[in-house]
Parts: structure tokens; sequence; C-alpha cells
């Protein structure tokens, strides 16, 4: 099957905006004489600090008729964040909208790069088409935003390998009219849950992204617009179905779920909450183009982890985790037995942006190591049975310690720090931190705090502390995350609201 | 102000004082005031004072629904458990 990339309508759910196709059309030839006239040039990089809105997208297929490449940016970061992710981007221009906090398009504008608001666009209209299949076209970055950022590299070939892996797989049917409620700038949202259908032609509805009060219409919001597919996280879903009413219309054909493990309990209230069996668990890697695989009938006993089969992957499950020499048949683990997943696609990322040393250490021979535990079942599907990864995964968001060590441990009064995930009724998981410092008075807690704010996104804030006199260590020097963890829930945590109001005791 | 709505909200601040955001003092925060908008709490926390909305007083949200505007402040929140109990 080939893709034209012919939009459908798009269509602010809420709000009630909506492009149809021509508009669509317009409103890119109007970006792409805008950044023609301030200076984009193939192989630039532009960043996009805003998301979720219709002006987003006309900018990302604006950039790539020009033959540049979108880096769309988590809105919420501080101006600190963006600096460091501007620095390792090096971006020729950035695009922001109403909403881009002050402070992070002074610090833009401070450094020299040229800003732009989405809606500036003039009337002069231009016609462009640059691209080639292997330019890059999108850097989402993972992680590394307060000191090594980590950017996945994809080039329109791998981008197009994803969507039409997707197509031939799970049909077009299902995804008439696209619900996504999910941010725009990471891979669940942005390649699969909105460009997939968009650009085959199909109908996008968009939110912004995992507000409670939209997520409590979503019944109703799915009636209005008669949606017959939307994916989301499973920390979406709590709330759906403690708090929504469910939709009456009978729409929706298929449901993803992804980004987090979900459990069975949960798999089978959606499905009587959706209308639908066909609700499945998305295995979604950025590195993958997301999406990797699922099952593609979705009729089946929900099961805990299970994953299905590849959407245009390969998968192995192998006793190796090493990339440092190559793979063989002797390393595959037999049905049932737990072992590290790989994956083989035509939609790997090209690699990690200008970090060839990550890339050798996640890649070997076109094998893409994910850092997933699992096994085939006697069916040949994939089970997930946990991570191997160093991550938090807060309702789908990925949180990795080292960044918010990184940020503690530039703190001038701060001689240890320790980062680890805590169980969360509603997020799946939450950010836990153990800190030693030097002089542990409300005051010193009060600067900590005030210089992590400063420095890292709101949801990467840690939501409960603990002020300790030493952390553990291994004789090789390195942290046990989970003994540090399971050391400091043996006690109450830091009363810092009493610290930061000047209540506490010390 | 009714006694039992006044211990509504007295109960509604001893439980949201275990969730809110630390930076923020609570006390500062007018009844009427929005939660999320005050930036008191983060946005889906608005889930946990459901649970406890269920949990202390039997509130069935799922059946029913939610209007968002009825959980934005300490004053709506009351206001909708007295109506749901009257």
């Amino acid at each position: 099957m080939l893709m034209d990339l012919r939009t459908g309508n798009i269509v602010e759910a809420v709000a009630g905006r909506r492009w149809d196709p021509q508009e669509v059309a317009r409103q890119v030839a109007r970006r792409v004489a805008r950044l023609q006239r301030m200076g984009l040039q193939p192989g630039d990089r532009v960043f996009m600090p805003f998301g979720n809105r219709l002006e987003f997208f006309a900018e990302l297929l604006a950039v790539w008729r020009l033959g540049a490449c979108a880096v769309p940016i988590d809105a919420r970061l501080t101006a600190f964040e963006i600096e460091t992710l501007a620095a390792a981007a090096t971006p020729r221009l950035s695009i922001v909208d109403d909403a881009t906090d002050a402070s992070v398009v002074r610090s833009m504008e401070t450094a020299g790069l040229p800003v732009v608001q989405t809606t500036d666009t003039g009337t002069v209209e231009q016609a462009a088409g640059r691209s080639r299949l292997d330019d890059d076209a999108l850097i989402l970055f993972t992680s590394g935003s307060t000191g090594n950022p980590k950017g996945v590299l994809h080039t329109h070939r791998s981008l197009r390998a994803r969507w039409m892996a997707l197509g031939d797989n799970l049909g077009l049917e299902a995804f008439e009219r696209t619900l996504c409620m999910l941010p725009t700038h990471f891979g669940h949202g942005l390649i699969c849950n909105c460009l997939f259908p968009w650009l085959y032609g199909r109908d996008l509805y968009i939110t912004p992204p995992f507000k409670p009060e939209i997520i409590m219409r979503l019944g109703a919001i799915v009636d209005e617009h008669r949606v017959t597919f939307m994916s989301s996280v499973p920390s979406v879903w709590r709330l759906a179905l403690k708090m929504a009413k469910r939709p009456q219309a009978g729409t929706l054909r298929r449901v993803h779920v992804g980004s987090a493990p979900l459990s069975a309990d949960v798999w089978e209230d959606v499905r009587a909450w959706t209308g639908t069996r066909q609700v499945c668990n998305a295995y979604g890697i950025t590195e993958t183009g997301s999406w990797v695989a699922g099952l593609r009938d979705a009729d089946c006993p929900a099961v805990d982890g299970l994953i299905g089969g590849g959407w245009g992957a390969v998968i192995r499950v192998l006793r190796t985790n090493s990339t440092e020499q190559p793979l063989d048949a002797g390393m595959i683990c037999a049905p049932g037995e737990p072992g590290y997943v790989w994956l083989n696609t035509p939609a790997l990322m090209k690699g990690y942006f200008q970090r060839d040393d990550l890339t050798r250490q996640s890649v070997v021979d076109g094998w893409f190591l994910t850092g997933d535990i699992g096994l085939i079942d006697d069916s040949g599907r994939l089970v997930l049975r946990g991570r191997e990864r160093d991550e938090i995964n807060k309702g789908g968001m990925k949180i990795y310690p080292a960044d918010v060590d990184a940020v503690v441990e530039r703190f001038p009064g701060a001689a240890d720090v320790c980062t680890f995930a805590l169980d969360d009724a509603i997020y799946g998981q939450a950010v836990g931190i153990a800190v030693v410092l030097e002089d542990a008075s409300d005051g010193q807690v009060r600067a900590l705090h005030e210089w992590m704010s400063a420095r890292l996104a709101e949801p990467k804030m840690p939501s409960r502390w603990w002020i300790v006199s030493e952390i553990p260590r291994t004789s090789r020097g390195k942290v046990n995350r989970d003994a540090v963890k399971a050391a400091c829930e043996s006690r109450p945590p830091f009363d810092l609201v009493s610290a930061l109001s000047g209540r506490g005791v010390r | 102000m009714s006694d039992a709505r006044a211990e509504v909200i007295a109960g509604l601040r001893r439980f949201v004082a275990t969730i809110q955001k630390p930076n923020m003092p609570i006390d500062g925060i007018a009844d009427t005031d929005g939660l999320v908008a005050a930036g008191l709490i983060d946005s889906l926390a608005i889930v946990q004072i459901v649970l406890y909305l269920e949990s202390r007083y039997g509130i069935d949200f799922a059946s029913s629904g939610i209007d968002p505007e009825r959980l934005a402040s300490f004053a709506s929140i009351a206001d909708m458990v007295m109506e749901r109990h009257a």
C-alpha cells in the first residue's frame, strides 16, 4: 500500500475549530512562505515547544515541505530545560504559540534563536516539496532535558514505514474518525495516534492533553464526533472509568492503550466502557516509531502484559542484552522463557541525534534492544513481564531519575541524591527522592525546592521527599534505586508542605 | 453557611492537604478559588478528590458523570455534596 500523505479533516474536538483538507493546504502554504522568508533551509531543524492545536500540524507539514526537520517539545518544560535541548538540537528557529511561557520565549531569544508565533503567518502562500525520503524528519527528545539530551531521530522513510505497517496490519476502517487526547510531542500521540490516520486521509480530532475536565466528558466527546478510534494511557482510563459517563452511540470500533502497562482488570473495564471488544495493549517505543506490536484482532481474553504480534516488526526474546556482539539464533529464548525483548523493523529510528555512542548501546545489526523483559507464549504472542530500563513511568510520561539527579547534584548544598519510582494509584508511578544535604534545615530544603522548580518541568518534580544522612552505594559506587526506595518507604516522608510554608520545626 | 456544608469543606481541606503541591499554602486558598487554577493541586489529582468523595459520601460518579465545574473549588464541591445528600 502506498501513501500519498493526503490529509483528512482536522478538528479541535472541544474548541470546535475545524480545518478541511483545502484549509489545511492553505495554512501549510502560508507557513511555507513565512518559513522561507525566515530563511529556513533543507536540513535545518525547527523547535516547536507547543502542540495539540490545528496550527501545530500545519507547521509540521510546512517544515517537512521545505526539507527541514521538526523538533516538537513538551510545552511544560522550564526555560532551563528548553535551553539545554536547544543547545543539543541547534535549531534554525523556533515556533511558539500564545500559551508558551514568556520565560521560555525570552531564553530562546537571548540565545539568538528567532522565534515566531504560529498564528503569525501573513497571507502569502507558497508551494514546496523539497523533502526526500531519507531526510531527517522528526526529533523527539525522550530524556536528558537537564543535561544529557537523548533525541530519537526519524527520517521520512522510517516514519512512512511505520504508517504503512500499521495500515497493512490494522486496515483503515476503524480509524475513520480518530480522537487524540495525548501530547503531540511524543511518539505515541504524534506519530501513531495523530499522523497515521490523518495522513491516510482520515479525520483527526485533537484535544489538549491530560485535562481531567476533558476526560470527564470523554463519553460525550466520543458521541458528538462519532469517534471510531482512540488511543490513550492507563492513567487516563483510570480517570475516565471513574468519572465519565460512557458513550451511548456505539461508534467506537477500536481502542488502543499504551505507554504504560495495562492490567487485565483495566483492560476489561475499558471494553465495557467503550462498548467494543477491540481494545488492545499497543506496544510502542519512540525509537521504532511507536506502535510496533499488538493484537490485530483483540477479541480475546485480557491477560496482564499481553501484547501480541509485531506490526511491521520481527520480535525476538533473547537471553542477551548486549549490543557488543552479533546476535545469533542460539540466543533465542524458548517459548515461555523470559528474556530481553529485541525488535527489527524498517521503522527503526536513524539513531539518537548526534549521539552515535548511545545508538551503539541500543542497536546491533538493525536489531533494537528495547529494555523490556518479556516472553513469547505458546501462541507466539509477546507478553511483557517488566522493564530493565531505569525510568519512572508517570501516567505514560517517562521520567528518567538521572535527569532529576543531575539537577540536584548541581545544587551547592546537596551532598548526594537518589531519585526513584513510587507506586501511585492514579499515575501508576510517581517520583520520589532521597537527598543528603550538608545543612538539613528547612531553609536549605526551601532553597533546593526553588532550585529544582526553576530547572525541572512540573511533572518531574518529586512528590515525596526523604532527607537522609547517606545514600548506600555498592563497592563500585553505584546506587541501587530499589534499595534506596525500600529504605525510604520504611519511614514517613519529609513534611515538605510544612518546610516550604515555614511551619516546620527545624 | 450551614454546619454540614462547613464540615464538608473542613474535611475536604484536610484531605487536599495530603495531596496538594508542597509549595502552595492551603491556608491561602479561598473556598471559591479554583484548586487547579490556583496551583494547589495537579489537575489529575482531581481523581483523588473523586475517590475521597466516593468513599466519604458514597457518591457514584461513574453512573451519573461529572460536570467538571462542580469540582473546581472547595465551595462548588461542597455544594455538590450537599445537593446529592439533600
